[in-house]
């Protein structure tokens, strides 16, 4: 009978019910995604330059594990204020507090279970999804990835029901211990805890110190190595908190206090659940803070070794394309490329020289790669003819475009009588630059690939001068960076965000009151709607500006692994607002439909 | 004496057409008149609280015309019916209603906050009201922190800071201890007599619709009876009250 009556109430909350099951299946299918990854050593050796990477992917492993089961916990608070008051209910018809927490505990746990293996089979689904995804998508090159991967989901659901297994004693627990009446009565009412004024000072100020140490300590990692990794941590998570605790607070009081604002339509009100919201979301907020840091760190820095590849390919490499006895090459298939620049050098070969016309090289410079160009504008050094004629370090610019069998042999730069009178098989090296080295890259692959061949004692593994086969070693060695960006990026980015999502939700019964109580006394619709837009607004925007500025410091620390960590940052700044807006649209509509559900007549 | 409200052949009629339906109000007409403490009695399913939901536009009747302050609220609509309710009618309810996260002087402040009035005029209103309902001292506690008598004062000076053309009050004195509903109880009547504030009550404790002008009596969704204390005693007028509730029992 009781289970008849538990089963209504599910049922009669269906909508809540479907939200909270999708939200626990996103997270477990993200978790085995992950997992995939991280015990899959073959994919990560295979796919990385460091083998750091194995490490970080533990890590990241953990960090995942974390705020999966912070998740639950906000996910699980969501279902008791859901269930209990159904379940108070039951007690005061006189069913057993035993049989309650029983009934809780098996319900808890089935939900949770259930989730997680709907999740797990989403998760390999998405996986081989989001595999072929990103392959196609952004050209990556991933080797030894398989989405099914039993390790992975043995820990997945082993962990999960480890979790699981928790929430549900922690649910029962809470069941039996309470007394009816404050099962019945729970609604959380605000405490207004009087802060010391001076307390709040200190906080505000030490936080803000925190931080500034933090980002300092980022700013110049190579000075303070390891160290300052750990201090930038523990120093950026106390001021994070200590911001949420006291800054922000700070700010809400000061615009309470201004008449102006405070007593202006239903400002008062939205700044007083928004402090109340503040003081209770603390841990939570600074954890979205965090979380929102990292995920966006991650996609950026991904992203940002993407950008990388054409542009360190570029700083290698100074020209688009060479042909070595280009007299036998294709006139139209170069002509077919439009070339911005495109030279032909003579060469006379005999057994042990090699000699060059000055000349052609006075009248069209060798470029030459700079030793010193971090930046994203690579620039060349111009070597005329008669550079290369006396110095032999700039020759050996000239030699790297020679095929391997010629590199021993000792190289003259001529005259053109000179060289005119030189007996010897003369062939040309011809150098050509296009306008779009990405958009021209399949023709340019295939004249390469040509050039290769003809002369074939050339071989792409030796060659770090042919541009598109350096843009391939290097597009080979990031993908798996780029892969991993991505990946954790968007995970950690769903999971906070559902995080955020479920914490707010699971206030809103206790709201409703709040809000039918303005309607009866005459606000409009229209003002409670910008409301509650506002203040979820603030609550998803804060964490959101701070990560995002923790992420600015942030990618200091890659500024001597990259060439600019900072170029095109609205990509993966606007793929991350757009994916955190949906989740903002989508919890003021959940929320909106709890806390102003129209009037049952 | 002018007439703030009219109510003619108010009809309502729960459940869709080709479902089981309840008729809650069976054709319920009268009036109120400026300045009156009018009572509503009715045990519990008269429809008394349909009628007060229908009086207070938070529902619809389902046939029959109200006209408040003469426009005719049956034919309003969404934010002019907010804004309608803000302008011209005020609560109070069993329960308070008091936004907890609010002080109290906040919580007065709303109405008015809604209506776009200039922060200066507020504080200037509140004080006023506040003196008026000698809750002054209380003003920057936060509901939790003050007596429920004292909680129904707040209610009150909220509903009243708009000067409302009418106040209608839901068992008002059902959530408090005996002393602060006479406390409560006299306060309407001080300001029904002395600041001419138009009152519906809807009780059915005979000890607060004493205090009442006159008391029409709900059973089964029509007007089962007026009563009006006229020059009689509060107390003789109660116990004419216990007798006519006894009656309605049969």
């Amino acid at each position: 009978m009781l289970w008849k009556l538990s089963l209504t109430g599910i049922k009669g909350r269906l909508k809540d019910y479907i939200v909270l099951f999708s939200g626990l299946v996103m997270a477990s299918a993200i978790f085995y995604m992950f997992e995939s990854m991280a015990s899959n050593e073959a994919f990560l050796k295979s796919n990385s330059i460091i083998s750091m990477v194995v490490f970080i992917f533990r890590f990241g492993s953990v960090l995942l594990g974390i705020i999966t089961f912070a998740y639950i916990l906000y996910a699980n608070s969501f279902l008791m204020a859901m269930r209990q008051k159904d379940y108070a209910m039951f007690m005061m018809l006189g069913a057993k507090g035993r049989k309650i927490a029983q009934m809780i505990f098996i319900e808890t746990f089935l939900v949770g279970i259930a989730a997680t293996a709907v999740g797990s089979l989403l998760g390999i689904g998405l996986a081989s999804g989001v595999n072929t995804l990103l392959v196609n998508q952004l050209n990556l090159q991933i080797s030894h990835y398989a989405a099914f991967n039993l390790q992975a989901l043995v820990v997945t659901l082993a962990f999960f029901s480890i979790l699981f297994l928790i929430a549900a004693i922690f649910n029962a627990r809470a069941i039996a211990k309470k007394s009816i009446l404050a099962l019945l009565r729970e609604t959380s009412t605000p405490a207004q805890v009087k802060q010391r004024p001076f307390m709040l000072f200190l906080q505000t100020v030490l936080g803000i110190c925190s931080l500034a140490v933090g980002y300092y300590m980022m700013s110049d990692l190579m000075k303070f190595q390891l160290v300052g990794i750990g201090v930038a941590l523990v120093t950026i998570i106390l001021g994070t908190y200590l911001v949420f605790r006291s800054v922000i607070i700070t700010i809400l009081s000061l615009l309470k206090r201004t008449d102006a604002i405070a007593l202006k339509r239903l400002n008062n009100f939205t700044l007083s659940q928004l402090s109340f919201r503040i003081r209770d979301y603390t841990q939570m907020l600074s954890m979205v803070a965090m979380l929102f840091a990292l995920a966006l760190g991650a996609l950026t820095v991904g992203l940002g070794f993407k950008n990388e590849i054409p542009i360190m390919a570029k700083s290698v490499a100074p020209y688009d394309l060479y042909l070595n006895n280009a007299q036998n090459a294709s006139d139209e298939k170069v002509a077919a490329l439009k070339p911005t620049l495109d030279v032909t050098y003579s060469l006379k070969e005999t057994d042990d020289t090699l000699y060059y016309n000055k000349d052609q090289f006075n009248k069209n410079n060798l470029l030459s790669t700079s030793t010193n160009q971090m930046s994203i504008d690579v620039t060349y050094n111009k070597l005329s003819g008669d550079q290369l004629a006396k110095d032999i370090t700039a020759q050996d610019q000239l030699r790297s475009y020679l095929l391997p069998e010629q590199r021993g042999k000792e190289i003259q730069v001529v005259d053109q009588t000179a060289f005119d009178t030189i007996n010897a098989p003369e062939s040309s090296l011809r150098m050509v630059q296009v306008k779009d080295f990405q958009a021209s890259y399949d023709a340019l692959h295939e004249l390469a690939q040509t050039n290769q061949e003809t002369n074939t004692t050339e071989t792409a593994d030796t060659n770090f001068s042919q541009r598109v086969f350096v843009y391939d070693t290097y597009n080979g060695l990031f993908s798996g960076f780029e892969f991993m960006g991505f990946f954790l990026g968007i995970a950690f980015l769903t999971m906070l965000a559902s995080c955020l999502m479920f914490k707010i939700l699971s206030g809103a019964n206790s709201d409703i009151q709040r809000y039918t109580m303005l309607k009866k006394i005459g606000t409009r619709t229209s003002l409670l709607k910008g409301s509650i837009r506002k203040e979820i607004g603030v609550l998803f925007l804060v964490p959101g500006i701070l990560g995002m500025i923790h992420v600015l410091f942030g990618l200091q620390m890659f500024t001597t692994l990259m060439i600019d960590p900072y170029h095109d940052l609205w990509l993966p700044f606007g793929i991350f607002i757009a994916l955190y807006a949906i989740y903002y649209v989508v919890t003021i509509w959940l929320y909106t439909n709890i806390v102003l559900r129209p009037n049952k007549k | 004496m002018e007439k703030i409200i009219q109510a003619s052949e108010l009809t309502k009629v729960y459940g869709k057409a080709n479902e089981k339906q309840t008729e809650a109000l069976k054709g319920i007409s009268f009036d109120i008149e400026k300045g009156e403490f009018i009572g509503i009695m009715g045990a519990s399913g008269s429809g008394k609280s349909t009628l007060l939901n229908i009086l207070s536009t938070l529902d619809h009747p389902t046939k029959g015309t109200i006209r408040i302050n003469n426009s005719d609220i049956t034919k309003l609509k969404g934010d002019a019916l907010a804004d309608f309710r803000s302008r011209e009618i005020g609560f109070i309810f069993q329960d308070f209603n008091l936004l907890e996260n609010l002080t109290a002087s906040e919580n007065i402040a709303v109405p008015l906050s809604l209506q776009g009035v200039k922060p200066k005029i507020i504080q200037q209103r509140i004080k006023r009201v506040a003196e008026r309902l000698s809750i002054t001292h209380i003003l920057d506690n936060y509901p939790a922190a003050i007596s429920g008598g004292q909680k129904q004062r707040v209610a009150a000076a909220r509903a009243l800071i708009t000067e409302p053309t009418i106040l209608f009050a839901d068992e008002p004195t059902g959530a408090l201890d005996s002393k602060s509903a006479k406390d409560l109880l006299n306060m309407m009547d001080d300001l029904n007599t002395n600041d001419q504030v138009s009152i519906l009550l809807v009780t059915h404790d005979p000890l607060s619709a004493s205090y009442c002008q006159r008391i029409l009596f709900i059973k089964d969704g029509k007007i089962h009876q007026e009563v009006k204390r006229e020059d009689q005693s509060r107390e003789e007028f109660y116990r004419k009250i216990l007798v006519i509730l006894g009656n309605l029992e049969q």
